[in-house]
């Protein structure tokens, strides 16, 4: 078996209204894995449940050979689960370096620490350079490398990533989904959740794509690609028929 | 000075728990008494007493959130859902904290039979020198304070905590058990002020009551939830008074502080570092 990650069936919500049906999937070691859906979906909740913000109602979801749902996030971090957050989530009142330490907290040791550091300025320089300024003077892009960098501190097994384009200009998604694609292939596991179903399916090598609280496809990305199914479930059906046009 | 110590708990009580802790008086009350009664059975040196009434009282207040408070987030969401609830069980709580010491100490001011020495003389002012104890203490703990959060692993959790939970929680941070921490510490911090105080002023259950509303009203005109503002909120509030009391009238001694507030309030409704509301993810 050379899973890291498996959810079984999870069923889950906020209050009475539930939004997970029954998600069952798997990342195997050293995969890069993408999530897909649109909004509603259930990925945003699934990813909830995943980094363990949200406790699932049923269903088992087993990390590195352990059963993670139902335990606190900040246990799952220290397993080696992170998530990676979009780059809004970068504490404001902090300076870059701060953020960083802050990724580390699990780290017990300096030397660690350290060593973090020296990685993330090594993935990316622009923190480097803005190492003591506060988050606030960074763009959009930079954020997210620092939301990014922040999650690698701690040398987990896995990263979790929330829709990493979210809210960014196409060159600036290119260029950290290039990152991305650097840092798995020196090691890293990954599961990402993205609403950008084409520039996810060009970085990872497998899809799911979550529709009404279940899996609804999965596959190679290859193949994802290509398929009219996975365009009409996130489109809905009828955009996707390409003999609509916009009139003027 | 003493209302710094004070607003500073109070603000930090809100960042961390997003509560108003209305019991905080209370916890300021005890400190005083825990510290008078230490330093009555044992005749231990002040800075002793200081340190002890203030671990003692955190660790009565990081219990008291523990068992009480904490049973209100049991419906989840957390301290911000628990608000209103959170409100009238600070009530409560000051309600029982001052009875529990009407029992164990009775109802009469006790004085805090401790000297410091000669009176200093600055210029052609006469001081107490309790009052150069007061000042340096406060001091020196707000410098410990700003230390703590600014350099330390778990000062650098206790801001990020404050900042935004659901996140505090991704960096692998004990939530539950760092706001404990936070409310130990502001629990702490109010015991000092107590305790300071006690040398100065007489030491009875009722001291909470004057204090609470006037560290409250020097924490919002700092900008409620910062911590250099409610030092800053503190020290304008203690000038005002003084000046007051000194000039104008001192049996309207009370009133400085509100007049105060009701200025800052029209001019800069968030206080000198007004706090942008948190964003709850």
């Amino acid at each position: 078996m050379n899973a890291i990650l498996q959810t079984n069936e999870v069923i889950g919500g906020y209050g009475s209204v539930q939004i997970l049906n029954g998600v069952s999937l798997k990342v195997d070691r050293g995969q890069m894995v993408a999530l897909l859906g649109g909004n509603g979906t259930g990925k945003s909740t699934m990813l909830k449940a995943l980094s363990g913000l949200l406790k699932p109602w049923s269903g088992s979801i087993v990390f590195d050979g352990e059963r993670i749902d139902g335990l606190r996030p900040d246990q799952i971090v220290q397993k080696g689960l992170v998530q990676v957050t979009q780059g809004k989530e970068a504490y404001p009142a902090m300076t870059v370096e701060e953020n960083l330490l802050l990724g580390a907290h699990v780290c017990r040791d300096r030397a660690t620490r350290l060593r973090g550091l020296e990685r993330s300025y090594t993935y990316f320089p622009i923190l480097k350079e803005r190492r003591r300024q506060l988050t606030g003077t960074l763009s959009g892009g930079q954020l997210q490398m620092l939301c990014i960098a922040r999650g690698l501190m701690s040398e987990p097994k896995m990263m979790l990533l929330d829709e990493p384009s979210a809210a960014l200009a196409p060159q600036v998604v290119m260029e950290i989904f290039r990152i991305i694609g650097r840092i798995c292939r020196d090691g890293m596991t990954l599961l990402m959740v993205e609403q950008n179903v084409r520039m996810a399916l060009l970085l990872v090598e497998y899809g799911y794509v979550i529709k009404d609280g279940v899996i609804h496809l999965e596959g190679p990305a290859e193949n994802m690609i290509h398929d009219d199914a996975v365009r009409m479930s996130y489109l809905g059906g009828t955009v996707a028929n390409s003999d609509i046009k916009l009139s003027h | 000075m003493i209302y710094g110590l004070v607003a500073i708990g109070i603000s930090l009580i809100y960042s961390g728990l997003d509560i108003i802790h209305f019991a905080h008086g209370e916890i300021y009350m005890l400190g005083a008494f825990i510290g008078l009664t230490i330093y009555n059975q044992f005749h231990a040196p002040f800075v002793l007493v200081l340190i002890s009434a203030m671990i003692l009282t955190a660790i009565v207040g990081a219990l008291i959130e523990r068992v009480f408070y904490r049973r209100l987030t049991k419906s989840g969401g957390g301290y911000t859902v628990a608000g209103m609830g959170m409100v009238i069980c600070g009530f409560g709580m000051s309600i029982i904290l001052q009875n529990l010491a009407f029992l164990i100490w009775g109802p009469k001011p006790h004085p805090f039979p401790i000297t410091f020495g000669m009176p200093l003389e600055i210029g052609d002012l006469t001081l107490p020198s309790s009052y150069a104890w007061i000042v340096s203490a406060a001091i020196v703990l707000m410098v410990l304070l700003h230390l703590f959060l600014k350099n330390t692993r778990l000062g650098l959790a206790v801001r990020a905590v404050a900042g935004n939970k659901e996140i505090a929680f991704l960096m692998g941070i004990n939530v539950p058990l760092t706001i404990t921490l936070i409310f130990g510490l502001a629990c702490a911090l109010g015991a000092a002020a107590g305790v300071l105080i006690g040398p100065i002023n007489y030491v009875q259950v009722l001291m909470g009551q004057g204090i609470l509303v006037k560290a409250f009203a020097a924490a919002v005109i700092g900008g409620f939830g910062s911590l250099p503002g409610a030092v800053l909120g503190g020290l304008l509030v203690g000038v005002i008074e003084s000046l007051g009391a000194g000039y104008l009238s001192a049996s309207y001694k009370d009133i400085y502080a509100f007049i105060l507030l009701i200025f800052v309030m029209m001019l800069r409704p968030s206080g000198m570092f007004g706090v942008i509301a948190k964003v709850k993810a």
